[in-house]
């Protein structure tokens, strides 16, 4: 880790989408272990950012750094994803409908070098910590709305990322689920001192859980 | 209301005497003696003729090796038309499903051509390239709407973790074969049902051997039992493949995005190249192949004039009747509530459509051929788009229900609301939304049925023939100049309006 330089650091992205400018010179400076909330309307470009971060998009112009090494620049992707030690939690949760969620948890396990014993012992952590302990067993499609959302949250966290992306993770959720997701956010945050985006339009999902929020 | 059950009703009960009847008939006269009592011995004798396994033995060899060569080619074509985002990708679509809409038994007189009339032209393998050609479009469809419907986030997930060979592997895969599995079985049941290919390539199978007992030996009994165990086949692999399609995973949500793949400019040239290289394997060489032994055309085609007209107007009579029936029956489907009808309606569908020609052709005489109905049908044009609507209606109702299900209920409910009667509903709300499937659902029965062999050859009436018919019965006597320049006129009829079709959808597609 290098301790001087700011963890994730984007120098005047820059995203097209054909004639629209999707992202317009954005930078941002985020250390290691912070929580920052991205708010902005629908179309500001908020989960752009996230997936610029990511790798999944490639941006047109500007520099994105990743604990100090060059991650994305002028249109190339020089770390790809898969490398970046990222979770994201996608907005629609992407969970694999052919997989259950312990199953999904191993496939993420089986690209990191955690076999047998340990990886099981993972798996049980994760689930755990997610909240869902005995749902492992289960489809995406015989969980309830927050049981999926925890089942991608588990899935982000399983490899131990050093950062962690969350694309509007409650936007389908009733109000009461929110604010016992958030919660659950706020103890996972705490507990891996996990450096995390979340990106919403909705002020009142952060609160008690950002450090610091970037309006778009 | 009552307009509209009364409308489905008698949509309904044509669709039973003239499609399921013709099967229901066909099993019941197999277990009757000639004396008119029950018996099992058109079943005993077959089973006790060892003949019997070899035939069931080659058909199923026939079909399985058929549907893997239709799979292995079709799957990697729907997956760069799916994601390499071509251009004039509906021109090269189209161009794909030439071999689709080329009879069967033309793609296998153009085998014979090219392999010279040697041991390989008549032998099972032959057939099953032919077939398996013939047929490779289905699964590349299949497969083409798979890998579009994947949502991008599905794989956005694996790339996370997994580098792009293992995310194919692991996660898009398992997604997209369930429909890929379908549309394989759906191959087995239509090649195990064939009969213009086995009977040129001289292999004997259920089909080939339907029609000799029954043409050949006028053995009705042997006949239809002959037809149970290619009627079992093809209906066993339609339920799979109904089964298969129905347990899939790829249920769009409200925010589903398409994975598109970014290639290289250079492996997308690569791709392509192999695109076009194929359709001039697929599409091009046959059509070649045809013309380089077409002769005198003018002079051949006058002495074949009749048959070309008469397979022109019965095709035309029988498109058009077929989509209006269909049309009925494909709203009925399409708003179907009761999960367990549409599952049943949708059995029957494929059943009907999976049932071998012979089959239907025998099952047609035995029913209609009868003094005691006042028409005369056996004798007349009539019989011949009896058989063609047995074939094809199901296609018809299938391609235009699933156009059905894409139109909100709500929209006719504003409708009824609104004081409108159900019929004028339909017609003004429903079927103006649903003119690009009825459009497609006519172009493919015309396109099948003036390819249409295996039936019409049985229930052609006395100095009646059609074009394939002609074409079939030419075969042995006349010469190849003849018989070329008669195919390649079959040909251009249905990949001519094909490509009007195709082009026009195309210019849709890319419109949104």
């Amino acid at each position: 880790m290098n301790t001087n330089t700011p963890f994730v650091r984007m120098i005047d992205v820059r995203k097209h989408r054909g004639e629209s400018v999707i992202v317009n010179g954005f930078s941002l400076e985020l250390d290691e272990g912070e929580f920052v909330a991205l708010l902005g309307r629908s179309g500001s470009g908020k989960t752009t950012i996230l997936r610029l971060i990511a790798g999944l998009d490639t941006l047109d112009e500007g520099e994105i750094w990743l604990d100090g090494k060059l991650a994305s620049k002028d249109g190339r992707n020089i770390i790809p994803p898969r490398l970046r030690q990222i979770g994201f939690v996608f907005q629609d949760l992407a969970l694999w409908p052919h997989m259950t969620i312990a199953e999904s948890l191993a496939f993420v396990l089986s690209s990191t070098n955690i076999r047998g014993k340990d990886r099981e012992r993972r798996i049980a952590e994760v689930l755990a910590a997610a909240r869902i302990p005995d749902l492992g067993t289960r489809y995406p499609h015989q969980l309830s709305g927050g049981e999926q959302q925890r089942a991608a949250l588990a899935r982000a966290l399983a490899p131990r990322p050093r950062l962690l992306l969350l694309d509007e993770p409650m936007s389908s959720l009733d109000a009461e689920l929110k604010s016992e997701l958030a919660l659950e956010l706020g103890a996972v945050h705490r507990t891996f001192r996990l450096t995390t985006i979340y990106v919403t339009h909705d002020v009142s999902e952060i609160s008690g859980l950002a450090c610091r929020a970037i309006t778009l | 209301m009552w307009s509209r059950r009364i409308l489905i009703g008698c949509a309904a009960t044509l669709f039973l005497i003239v499609c399921v009847l013709p099967a229901a008939y066909m099993l019941g006269v197999s277990v009757v003696s000639p004396e008119g009592t029950f018996s099992v011995s058109n079943y005993s004798r077959l089973l006790s003729e060892p003949r019997q396994r070899e035939l069931l033995l080659t058909s199923i060899t026939l079909g399985a090796a058929a549907s893997a060569i239709a799979t292995v080619i079709g799957v990697p074509l729907g997956l760069l038309l799916a994601r390499f985002s071509f251009p004039h990708v509906a021109l090269l679509r189209v161009a794909l499903l030439v071999p689709l809409v080329i009879p069967p038994y033309v793609l296998a007189l153009v085998w014979i051509f090219l392999t010279g009339y040697s041991g390989i032209s008549y032998s099972l393998p032959g057939a099953a390239v032919v077939l398996g050609v013939g047929f490779y479009a289905l699964p590349m469809l299949a497969a083409e709407a798979g890998f579009r419907r994947v949502d991008a986030s599905l794989e956005e997930a694996g790339l996370m973790i997994a580098n792009p060979r293992r995310v194919f592997i692991r996660i898009t895969m398992p997604l997209v074969t369930p429909l890929v599995a379908a549309a394989g079985l759906l191959v087995f049941a239509l090649s195990v049902s064939e009969f213009g290919v086995p009977g040129l390539l001289r292999i004997r199978v259920f089909t080939t051997e339907v029609f000799t007992a029954f043409a050949a030996l006028y053995d009705f009994g042997r006949a239809t039992a002959l037809a149970v165990p290619v009627l079992g086949a093809a209906l066993i692999a339609a339920l799979l493949a109904k089964w298969s399609a129905g347990e899939g995973l790829l249920t769009p949500n409200t925010t589903w995005r398409p994975a598109v793949s970014s290639p290289s400019p250079r492996r997308k040239a690569i791709a392509l190249l192999l695109v076009v290289a194929f359709i001039l394997i697929a599409a091009a060489v046959p059509i070649a192949v045809l013309v380089g032994h077409a002769q005198r055309v003018l002079a051949n085609i006058g002495p074949s004039w009749p048959a070309i007209r008469i397979s022109v107007l019965l095709s035309l009579i029988a498109a058009t009747s077929i989509v209006v029936l269909g049309l009925v029956l494909g709203y009925a489907r399409g708003r179907m509530q009761s999960r367990s009808g549409a599952l049943l309606a949708d059995l029957i569908l494929i059943g009907a459509f999976a049932m071998p020609s012979t089959v239907v052709g025998v099952g047609i005489i035995g029913l209609w051929n009868r003094p005691t109905i006042p028409i005369e049908l056996y004798a007349s044009s009539i019989i011949i788009v009896l058989g063609y609507m047995a074939r094809f209606l199901p296609v018809a109702v299938l391609i235009i229900s699933a156009s059905v299900r894409q139109v909100p209920i709500s929209s006719e409910e504003a409708a009824a609301i609104s004081g409108v009667s159900w019929f004028r509903g339909f017609w003004r709300i429903v079927v103006p939304q649903v003119r690009g499937g009825v459009i497609a659902a006519w172009v493919a029965v015309f396109v099948f049925t003036f390819g249409e062999l295996g039936t019409t050859v049985l229930v052609t009436p006395p100095g009646e023939s059609t074009l394939p018919v002609r074409v079939y019965t030419l075969i042995a006597n006349a010469h190849q100049g003849e018989i070329a320049t008669l195919a390649l006129l079959q040909v251009l009829a249905t990949v001519v309006p094909m490509f009007l079709l195709g082009l026009t959808f195309g210019r849709t597609e890319s419109k949104l």
